[in-house]
């Protein structure tokens, strides 16, 4: 209902400036189903407007429509309808009655109940009657309406309200008073002496009663006093309680203060025993390890490690981060003061004895140092490493303890291992030379000799270009067994010092990462019997693959400082002179030696990439292939550059030129080296200069060659170049092979078509000059007529070719064109099929002509289609 | 592998491919010479290759001169049978024809060598299109039989037997030429040979 109503306030009133003041549910007396509201509203504007409004739900939705409205003035007659038994059922008069049903009885009773209280408040001078309403509701509604007259909003409110009601009990009491007197009405004087008479008796008895009550004032008055001095006593009393407790709340706080001070300095002295406590932990040094530091001996293993643990604890001890105030005792400082010394004094025996340690090892190593004569080999550091390790942590230790001895340490050991590595490296470098240099066996060590004399002499003489180039000619056109030996020599020479050099520049490179304690990221922290573990391993696949060993240990070192690689190049300084020495070295020996190099070594600076760039070796390794791809150029340019500079043979016939089959060694070559390398695509940039150069070439030469016809020349190469091309499978050259097979065609061709006008000279020309006639647009029919194309002209030309002359003419083109083809190109019985097909169809040609042309001259060449085959066969039989 | 070749050390082996055309002269050559097969089919005019291969041991070249199968005159390949010194005879299982084909050419390298035992291999290619056959290997044999020469069937797509016809073939050729050297007056006798003299076998490496 609250609901409803507050609806009906917001849609329909609001919009009106109106009030709605009481509502109930009803509906029509009779018609149940229509139901709408009636409400009671007033307007918010003054003077107050009263209506009552009649508002219907519309049938679809939500929304309230006025349907009628009444002024509360117009309003005549309430009839309750229940002043008997209750009922939901009343009437409303206004111009006529309206009979309403409400949908309860408390609801009506409160609409009912609010239409008195409006019309009591707002209609003063007729006010509708109020029938069968039950009085006690209209009563109510006045106790009611007086309280919730505040609620509808103030202020208005204070209405004039100069009349008021004799209420139902002073009516009663007043008819009562009346009736006790049966004459009042009839006799008013008599009533009204009756009253004052009765009046004056009530005063005197009024008086009498005062001033009996007199006495009992006076013993009122009494017992008041008494009581207030009894509430002194107790006032007094309460007051001394209250000082008592006054005394004991201050000694309960003062007890409270006592036992805080004695709390804090409990926990004060707790505190003082802990950080003693702590103090003396921290900075006392056992007289064991002071015992070790002092005297420990350095070259025991056992006791390097209690002196490494001793050390360790020194460090710790002073490494200690004490408070500012702490490091003012006494004690404290001295104890310090012991320590500094304890360090100083075994840093300084320390350092001495690793001094002595790196240079008795220098001098060993190199005591030890031999020769091996079959395979070069780098003598490994193993052991010597092993004999460090232990000195490791001690190392570290000094690192902290005494930087400058630990550089002057780094120093010593660099300077003496240096020379070690120079010699050794140097040897190593000097025994691969000579294994290159000596021969495995006696065979034609004569024809090796002056090639490795020559090499040699190069190699001091700085080699002058007429020198070079001979060499050039000897590996390029030699082309002996030796060189397959020497080159497979070669191979594993190369990959014996790639397979040694790794090992040992990166165990000594992780030596003295771990040594020194020079990668950022150190690992020093759980450095241990791990540590040795790991050189074992190295050791145990050193003389296995190359990528083999220890890839744990270097991938946790991903970065190689820029420390370790100038310690590392210091170490290993002759190593990077040393291995160009070499490169240059083995590229004189044999150019192609260079490709050799170029895939290997690339494959190794590629194979540490990943794990190792910047490491020491990479990069000089990285370095050498700059300089091998430079050697690799030089060999490419050498070649094209023989190939440019190539004399075209005078008086042989020309075949296969040296380029064309030279080319194809070192393709065949290049190919097996550059298998499954990352560096094809070099050797795809040279296949395609060279091939380049060789096609211009062949051409150069076809025009300048004077024995052989240069479509010879052309298509017995490209021939060649094609097979090579197609049997190699080298997909980079594709395109040219394409044009060497189309170049060998044309050029074919070209040459049958050409030779093929010799047999038959004249006749050729007569036929070729009429079928340039007949272009010119000259009928066939009438060439014959022109002068020169008569019919006595054709017959005398063919009178020239009788089948004698003809078979001898094909004769002796067999013969040229065997003169003019090598044996190496097996091309005879293809350009002879060739000609002998096209010697047909131009055979067949001549007739057409002679048919177009002379037609029913009865005119034919002296022989005939089964003539030439016979020829032929003759010319196959012969040979 | 990087030598030169030197001719007059190496034995060179003179093989030419006879057939019509369209039963895969070409195909088998190419297969043999450069591992590789060309579905493409263009007619030969004639070409020549040659390649190092090593026999029972020792290095030799084969020329292979790959001829046209449609000739218009029989006469012009005349010549080449002549410059041959062993003969693939070729023929498709699957063309009746072709297989027709091979005793015309048998007949005409017979007439051009003047040799009864010329070295010489019947063929029967394409024996990968099983279900398409017309010559059953029955038929085959027994004209190679009446030939006295072996028959192989191959297939140049798959490389079945490939290197085998080459290399039987290459084998009795070399024979044939010890056997000449041994003889020098050998021509004067071809034609009286025993047949049990070519029975010899080879081994295929």
């Amino acid at each position: 209902m609250t609901a409803i109503r507050h609806t009906l306030q917001k849609d329909v009133f609001l919009p009106h400036d109106e009030r709605l003041l009481g509502v109930v549910h009803v509906s029509k007396a009779g018609k149940k189903k229509k139901v709408s509201f009636l409400c009671a509203a007033a307007s918010t504007e003054k003077p107050v407007q009263v209506s009552i409004v009649n508002v219907k739900k519309s049938d679809k939705g939500d929304t309230y429509k006025r349907r009628q409205t009444w002024e509360l003035r117009e309003l005549k007659l309430v009839d309750g309808r229940d002043d008997t038994k209750e009922s939901p059922e009343f009437d409303l008069h206004f111009e006529k009655s309206y009979k309403w049903v409400a949908s309860n009885v408390a609801e009506k009773s409160a609409f009912i109940s609010c239409l008195w209280k409006l019309c009591q408040r707002y209609l003063i001078k007729k006010r509708p009657d109020f029938v069968n309403v039950n009085p006690q509701l209209l009563e109510e509604a006045v106790q009611v309406g007086e309280l919730t007259r505040t609620l509808p909003q103030g202020g208005e409110d204070v209405v004039d309200e100069e009349y008021q009601v004799l209420t139902a009990q002073e009516e009663a009491d007043l008819e009562k008073l009346i009736s006790q007197c049966d004459f009042a009405v009839s006799n008013a004087e008599a009533f009204t002496e009756q009253l004052s008479k009765d009046l004056s008796m009530l005063d005197g008895a009024n008086i009498h009663s005062i001033m009996a009550s007199e006495e009992q004032v006076k013993n009122l008055m009494k017992l008041l006093e008494v009581s207030e001095t009894e509430i002194n006593r107790i006032e007094k009393r309460l007051e001394r309680y209250e000082g008592l407790l006054e005394g004991v709340r201050e000694q309960m706080e003062q007890m409270k203060g006592k036992d805080t001070l004695i709390q804090m300095q409990n926990t004060n002295y707790k505190k003082l025993l802990s950080t003693l406590d702590t103090l003396v932990g921290q900075l006392d040094l056992s007289p064991g390890h002071v015992k070790a530091l002092q005297e420990g001996d350095l070259s025991n293993p056992s006791h390097i490690l209690d002196c490494t643990s001793a050390a360790e604890a020194l460090q710790q001890a002073m490494g200690v981060q004490l408070h500012p105030g702490l490091c003012k005792m006494q004690a404290v400082r001295e104890q310090q003061k012991m320590f500094e010394k304890l360090r100083s004094s075994f840093a300084r025996r320390l350092a001495a004895h690793l001094n002595s340690v790196f240079v008795q090892q220098g001098h060993e190593m190199s005591e030890t140092l031999s020769h091996h004569a079959l395979e070069p080999t780098l003598p490994k550091h193993y052991s010597a490493h092993r004999d460090l390790m232990p000195y490791a942590e001690l190392m570290l230790w000094l690192k902290g303890a005494d930087i400058t001895s630990f550089h002057q340490l780094a120093q010593v050991y660099t300077s003496n291992l240096k020379r070690l590595y120079e010699r050794e490296i140097k040897d190593f470098f000097e025994a691969a030379k000579a294994i290159l240099g000596t021969k495995p066996s006696a065979v034609d060590s004569k024809k090796f000799g002056k090639l490795m004399g020559s090499t040699e002499s190069l190699g001091k003489s700085s080699g002058s270009k007429m020198r070079s180039s001979s060499l050039l000619d000897i590996a390029d056109h030699k082309g002996s067994n030796p060189d397959i030996t020497d080159r497979a020599k070669f191979e594993r020479v190369l990959n014996s010092i790639m397979s040694e050099l790794e090992p040992v520049c990166m165990v000594e490179q992780d030596f003295i990462i771990k040594f020194f304690h020079l990668s950022s990221d150190s690992t020093a922290t759980d450095v241990g019997s791990d540590e040795e573990d790991q050189i074992e391993e190295g050791v145990v696949d050193a003389n296995g693959g190359m990528f083999s060993k220890g890839h744990t240990e270097r991938q946790t070192e991903k970065q190689v400082s820029s420390e370790v690689r100038r310690m590392m190049s210091d170490l290993f300084g002759t190593m990077e002179p040393e291995l160009h020495n070499f490169i240059n070295f083995a590229d004189k020996m044999d150019p192609y030696n260079s490709m050799y190099m170029l895939v290997k070594i690339s494959a190794v600076v590629m194979g540490m990439e990943e794990k190792d760039a910047g490491s020491y070796l990479a990069t000089t390794l990285a370095t050498s292939v700059v300089i091998v791809k430079r050697n690799f150029d030089k060999l490419i340019q050498a070649k094209i550059q023989s190939i440019e500079e190539i004399k075209v043979p005078k008086n042989k016939r020309c075949g296969i030129l040296p380029f064309v089959s030279s080319f194809e060694e070192f393709a065949e070559l290049a190919e097996t080296i550059f298998k499954g390398s990352e560096r094809r695509a070099d050797l795809d940039k040279a296949y395609g200069r060279m091939v380049r150069t060789i096609f211009d070439n062949v051409e150069r030469v076809g025009l300048e060659h004077q024995k052989t016809p240069q479509d010879v020349v052309l298509f017995e190469n490209y021939h060649h170049l094609n097979a090579v091309f197609a049997r190699l499978k080298i997909t980079c050259l594709e395109t040219e092979k394409k044009e060497a097979r189309h170049k060998y065609k044309q050029h074919l061709d070209a040459y049958v078509i050409n030779w093929l006008g010799h047999p038959m000279e004249k006749l050729n020309h007569f036929f070729e000059g009429i079928e340039a006639r007949v272009a010119q647009g000259v009928k066939a029919e009438e060439v014959g007529y022109q002068l020169a194309f008569s019919k006595q002209e054709l017959r005398k030309v063919i009178k020239e070719y009788p089948m004698k002359e003809v078979k001898k003419g094909l004769d002796s083109l067999y013969k040229k064109v065997e003169k003019h083809l090598c044996e190496e190109e097996n091309l005879n019985q293809v350009v002879w099929r060739s000609m002998q097909e096209e010697f047909i169809s131009q055979y067949k040609h001549f007739e057409d002509l002679i048919k177009r042309c002379y037609p029913e001259s009865g005119i034919t060449l002296e022989f005939t289609i089964t003539d030439i085959l016979q020829f032929f066969s003759d010319i196959a039989q012969s040979h | 592998m990087a030598s030169k070749p030197k001719p007059p050390q190496m034995a060179l082996h003179k093989v030419i491919m006879v057939g019509s055309g369209g039963v895969g002269k070409s195909a088998l050559t190419l297969q043999f010479m450069y591992d590789e097969f060309v579905e493409d089919y263009e007619p030969t005019k004639a070409d020549s290759y040659r390649k190092k291969v090593v026999l029972d041991g020792e290095e030799v070249q084969i020329d292979i001169l790959d001829t046209a199968g449609q000739e218009d005159y029989a006469a012009i390949r005349d010549n080449y049978f002549r410059s041959g010194e062993g003969f693939l005879c070729v023929f498709s299982i699957t063309e009746q024809e072709s297989f027709a084909a091979t005793a015309d050419f048998r007949e005409q390298i017979l007439r051009v060598k003047n040799d009864e035992n010329i070295p010489f291999l019947l063929v029967g290619n394409k024996c990968d299109l099983f279900d398409k056959r017309q010559v059953t290997i029955e038929t085959a044999t027994a004209k190679a039989g009446e030939w006295n020469v072996p028959y192989v069937e191959t297939s140049a797509k798959t490389r079945q037997n490939v290197d085998k016809v080459f290399f039987d073939l290459m084998c009795e050729i070399r024979d044939r030429k010890k056997e000449e050297t041994a003889k020098p007056d050998g021509k004067k006798n071809k034609k009286t040979k025993k047949e049990g003299k070519r029975k010899k076998k080879c081994v295929i490496l």
